[in-house]
């Protein structure tokens, strides 16, 4: 157990800590949008599953092939 | 040029509203930070997960930095292309395709100011993603594992960035001749996989050719020096950019003085 402990200390946490902050952010983002900007290829509230479920490429995923302009 | 500035604005506020200066760029934050992240954690990933026999005493070499920033730009050079030419696909074919530049085409805008707005405007987006990036992984690095020499950095970022404008310009160039989005990414992609592809099998025959750019600008990290053929490279892709946007301001033209006559 100390030794997991010890390990975990030795992580550098201020460095990983910013991808999940990235990430968040993007999460946060697409969100926003899909909730604002409201239209989108098939149903919403996948495209809300898919930003909040699928890790890291979720809202990229909708950014590229969910949303749609005009 | 006052046409000009105006273009781009509208360009600039389209993709501010669609949030592609937010979410582009964080794109490449997150490869920035991921891959120095994981070059430096790889070896003690492995002697945790990588089920190894007892006894075998494998050392895996911690990677040096201008090795770490090579992979950073390979990471960049597969998702983030992939990300860039999706993002742009419908630069022009998505909005012929809805009409909607039938609504600036309409007023007494010159075709070639159209075109160049939109180009300089999806270069600067990838440029500013890819610049964000790269300095995340350039800090990552000297955090984790070590520093580069500066000159050797930013020659070698230099150099990438011609390769990231060939691949913008292609874009334009097929958004340009084809109707459908998905045609323009696939060909795009598959042009510039087969670059580079080429340049790494056969080198001596792909001198001139832009998908060197890479490989030289990994050089560049590594040792500091220009590798032969680089020069050749650079003037040729400069030479292909400029070609590339002519003409795809050429067939644009045609294409919609065709569409507007008949």
């Amino acid at each position: 157990m100390e030794e997991i402990l010890n390990e975990l200390q030795s992580v550098r946490w201020d460095l990983l800590a910013p991808i999940a902050i990235v990430s968040f952010v993007l999460m946060i983002v697409a969100m926003v949008d899909c909730f604002k900007h409201g239209k989108t290829n098939g149903p919403q509230w996948v495209w809300i599953l898919v930003i909040v479920f699928v890790n890291l490429i979720g809202p990229i995923l909708y950014f590229i092939f969910g949303r749609r302009s005009e | 040029m006052k046409q000009w500035t105006i273009l781009f604005k509208k360009e600039f506020k389209e993709s501010l509203r669609n949030f592609k200066w937010v979410w582009i760029p964080l794109v490449f934050i997150l490869l920035g930070i991921t891959q120095p992240v994981t070059s430096y954690y790889l070896p003690e990933i492995l002697k945790n997960f990588g089920g190894m026999p007892e006894g075998v005493i494998m050392e895996f070499p911690m990677p040096t930095a201008p090795q770490v920033l090579a992979e950073t730009l390979g990471q960049f050079n597969q998702i983030g292309i992939l990300v860039l030419v999706l993002a742009f696909m419908g630069v022009v074919a998505g909005e012929r395709n809805s009409g909607t530049n039938i609504m600036v085409l309409v007023k007494p805008v010159s075709y070639t100011a159209y075109m160049l707005s939109k180009w300089a405007h999806m270069t600067l987006l990838a440029f500013v993603s890819y610049l964000s990036g790269f300095l995340i992984a350039l800090y990552y690095t000297y955090q984790l594992i070590g520093s580069v020499p500066a000159s050797d950095v930013v020659s070698g970022f230099v150099v990438y960035t011609l390769w990231l404008l060939f691949v913008t310009t292609i874009v334009l160039l097929f958004s340009t001749i084809f109707k459908s989005t998905a045609a323009v990414a696939a060909l795009t992609l598959g042009l510039s996989i087969i670059l580079s592809l080429l340049s790494s099998i056969t080198p001596e025959l792909m001198q001139w050719s832009p998908g060197m750019l890479a490989s030289h600008s990994y050089y560049l990290f590594q040792t500091g020096e220009a590798n032969d053929g680089l020069w050749l490279s650079v003037v040729s892709t400069v030479l292909l950019v400029v070609a590339m946007l002519s003409i795809s301001v050429y067939i644009f033209k045609k294409k919609e003085v065709a569409t507007h006559t008949s």
